[in-house]
């Protein structure tokens, strides 16, 4: 196995776990801050998929319509999410958390009928501008030209997000509540009103990584149960809450799975439920995270 | 009072009802027909398909006053979701609450095999007209279950016996396999492998890959593969997982690099991929209309199907529209909607089909179908590439021996 193949299966591991952190950074950030593990963060990323596969379907006549399509998705999903804040997750902010994962994963089940209701059974693909139907190459290794966009997407929604927690007042306010919800609700500051838009940014992210995953392949019913168990792995090594943890997290699982494949590929997958467990009896709250909040 | 009149007409009254009592038909009764494929999950892109042909062979023959000319076919369509649980589940509830005589299940060969029993149990037909598992019918065989497609042996026999040609012909030496992590994968990629060690023995397998079914990501398979720099790769991956990794191994110039001779290229594919499909690549399918387009069951299937559903039927439409048709043919030999007898009528039995007239064979009720492989080429009749130079591979040339499969069966127990 020769250096540059290394590095192509090295590109292939980043690009995998881009994606893992595009899913998994607003499943982190909801739960993180308001303490909610929302089942249905996979069913809101598949519904983004199929929102920028109609926004593309729109705009299909003006080469920017691909692009915009992206964005377009994770707003599209932010409206859905924000409805379901205002509407149901308000609601359950203190019940038990198993009380919580049943109805999040009601409201999944719900999501995935709507999604078939609305957009039929049938898979539907995207067909990319010419510019990125063909790979380019780093050191000789070839990568699909539409990842160096997804890589970028990821960088910038990490930076992003990065940037809004440390330097914004809200960005504060969020990373206080993560601590003590109490004093910040003490300090005058509306918890609710906060919770709503953090869960809104949260479902942003989900349908934005939906609208950046529905050109890679074809967008189907069902994509959701895969993603989640591996979003929840991620979360689960870098820590709930953690920015850096799901990066971390997301390039862990991309890498393992990358390199398992190529030596051990009946094991690709096993591997990373082994890393799991091994994080959750060492270090239950994961690499970056702090110990759970009661 | 005519004494004997009136006893010959209570003997009569009496025969008739014991008769309809004894075969538990009445007459102009419904035919109850289960569907319960896999509108959901992996399985929905085939899935979907099947039903509409399922739904046009049924309106034909009602029209026609159902089965026999009397007994109307009402169709209840579940979504087994693709999964064992599910589907088992399903077909239960089809043949307890709404009293199905035959059901046609299911895209994937893992739930129609857990189907298979509770077909059994209930005495019900079941039709495999999508999944095509060898062991569907040759493990443990149920007398009520009959397969219309070529099943995982027969494709794999036709495209080794394909690609063994051009291997000796290039002078390939090494190859990898990739194939869904399921039943059918798993059962096509094992037959494949060993008939091309018997039809081309300077062959090795350098590495299997199994990504698991329902998979969306295969960057890390495809460059894994081309780091390895096989001399082909033999592919077993289907539906939207096949959509997924041809889409995704197009963009690395996988197809420019690596032959990838063989793989299940079906008419879905063919309209879905219609604009990026590499085009002079040799792929194997099982029903292609357009490989029957001289059979007039065939075009006039196919004119009907434009006209209902605005798109030409893709191998799914084809094999699930012949299940009923096959099973029509059974009622009419049987010359009685019974289940018992229709069973028996159809061991055995020659069937008019789409693909021509074919035959069940006796000892596993697999219907004796071709599989075809050909060059994905461009055609100005259709919006979308077609199969060239066909290779029709018989289903007398592909299926397994009758012997392998009695050892088989001693085997099992």
């Amino acid at each position: 196995m020769d250096i540059t193949s290394l590095f192509t299966q090295f590109l292939s591991g980043l690009t995998y776990g881009t994606i893992l952190f595009l899913v998994a950074a607003g499943l982190s950030l909801i739960f993180g801050v308001m303490n909610i593990l929302n089942f249905a963060h996979a069913a809101l990323w598949l519904m983004g998929a199929y929102f920028s596969y109609t926004f593309w379907n729109l705009m299909q006549d003006y080469s920017f319509g691909f692009w915009l399509s992206i964005p377009l998705a994770g707003l599209a999903a932010a409206a859905v999410g924000w409805v379901m804040e205002v509407v149901l997750i308000k609601r359950i902010y203190k019940r038990e958390l198993y009380e919580q994962l049943l109805i999040t994963y009601s409201i999944a089940l719900i999501l995935s009928d709507t999604i078939k209701l609305t957009w039929g059974v049938t898979n539907k693909l995207i067909v990319r501008p010419e510019i990125i139907q063909k790979p380019v190459f780093i050191f000789g290794a070839p990568l699909d030209s539409y990842f160096i966009f997804v890589i970028l997407a990821g960088a910038a929604v990490a930076s992003g997000l990065w940037w809004f927690l440390k330097y914004t007042r809200y960005g504060h306010i969020v990373k206080a509540a993560v601590h003590s919800r109490e004093m910040v609700a003490a300090l005058g500051i509306p918890i609710p009103r906060i919770y709503t838009w953090v869960f809104t940014l949260g479902i942003f992210l989900a349908g934005f990584a939906g609208g950046i995953q529905a050109p890679i392949g074809s967008i189907t019913l069902g994509m959701d149960t895969a993603i989640i168990i591996q979003a929840f792995c991620v979360v689960v090594i870098g820590g709930f809450g953690s920015l850096l943890g799901t990066l971390v997290g997301s390039l862990i699982v991309g890498e393992v799975m990358s390199f398992t494949i190529l030596f051990w590929p009946e094991g690709a997958m096993v591997l990373i439920f082994v890393i799991t467990a091994a994080i959750l009896i060492v270090r239950p709250w994961g690499l970056f995270g702090t110990p759970m909040r009661t | 009072m005519d004494f004997r009149k009136t006893a010959a007409f209570f003997v009569t009254v009496i025969a008739c009802i014991i008769f309809l009592g004894a075969s538990g038909v009445k007459a102009g009764e419904p035919y109850n027909l289960g569907v319960a494929l896999g509108l959901t999950g992996a399985g929905a892109l085939y899935s979907a398909d099947g039903v509409e042909g399922i739904k046009l062979a049924v309106e034909e023959i009602n029209a026609k006053g159902g089965f026999l000319g009397q007994h109307k076919v009402e169709l209840f369509i579940r979504d087994s979701q693709t999964k064992p649980d599910v589907g088992v589940r399903e077909v239960k509830d089809l043949i307890l609450r709404d009293k199905i005589r035959a059901v046609i299940n299911d895209y994937s060969s893992a739930v129609a095999m857990a189907v298979k029993p509770i077909a059994q149990e209930y005495k019900v037909l079941h039709i495999a007209s999508i999944s095509n598992s060898e062991n569907i019918t040759k493990i443990n065989p149920s007398p009520y279950t009959f397969q219309v497609v070529p099943n995982s042996y027969m494709q794999a026999k036709a495209a080794s016996v394909g690609i063994a040609k051009i291997a000796n012909q290039k002078g390939w030496k090494e190859y990898i396999t990739i194939a869904s992590d399921y039943e059918w994968g798993r059962s096509t990629q094992a037959e494949a492998v060993k008939f091309l060690k018997e039809l081309a023995p300077n062959l090795t397998l350098k590495k299997e890959f199994w990504p698991r079914l329902g998979e969306t990501q295969f960057t890390s398979y495809i460059t894994g593969i081309m780091a390895m720099k096989p001399d082909f790769v033999f592919g077993s991956v289907a539906s939207n997982d096949n959509v997924a990794w041809m889409e995704q191994a197009k963009t690395y110039g996988f197809f420019d690099k690596i032959p990838y001779p063989g793989s299940l290229i079906t008419v879905t594919e063919l309209q879905l991929q219609a604009k990026t499909l590499p085009r002079n690549m040799i792929a194997l399918t099982r029903a292609p209309f357009f490989a029957h387009m001289d059979n007039p069951m065939m075009t006039d299937f196919v004119k009907n199907y434009r006209a209902k559903y605005n798109k030409f039927p893709s191998d799914w439409a084809v094999l699930s529209y012949d299940a009923v048709y096959a099973l029509k043919q059974g009622v009419e030999k049987a010359k009685t909607i019974d289940t018992e007898k229709v069973k028996d009528a159809m061991k055995g039995m020659t069937v008019n089909l789409t693909r021509g007239k074919l035959a069940f064979r006796t000892i596993d009720n697999q219907l004796s179908c071709s599989s075809y492989m050909g060059t994905i080429a461009d055609d100005p009749r259709y919006p979308f590439p077609i199969y060239k130079e066909i290779v029709e591979v018989k289903g007398s040339e592909s299926e397994r021996p009758e012997s392998e499969i009695l050892e088989a069966r001693k085997a099992a127990k």
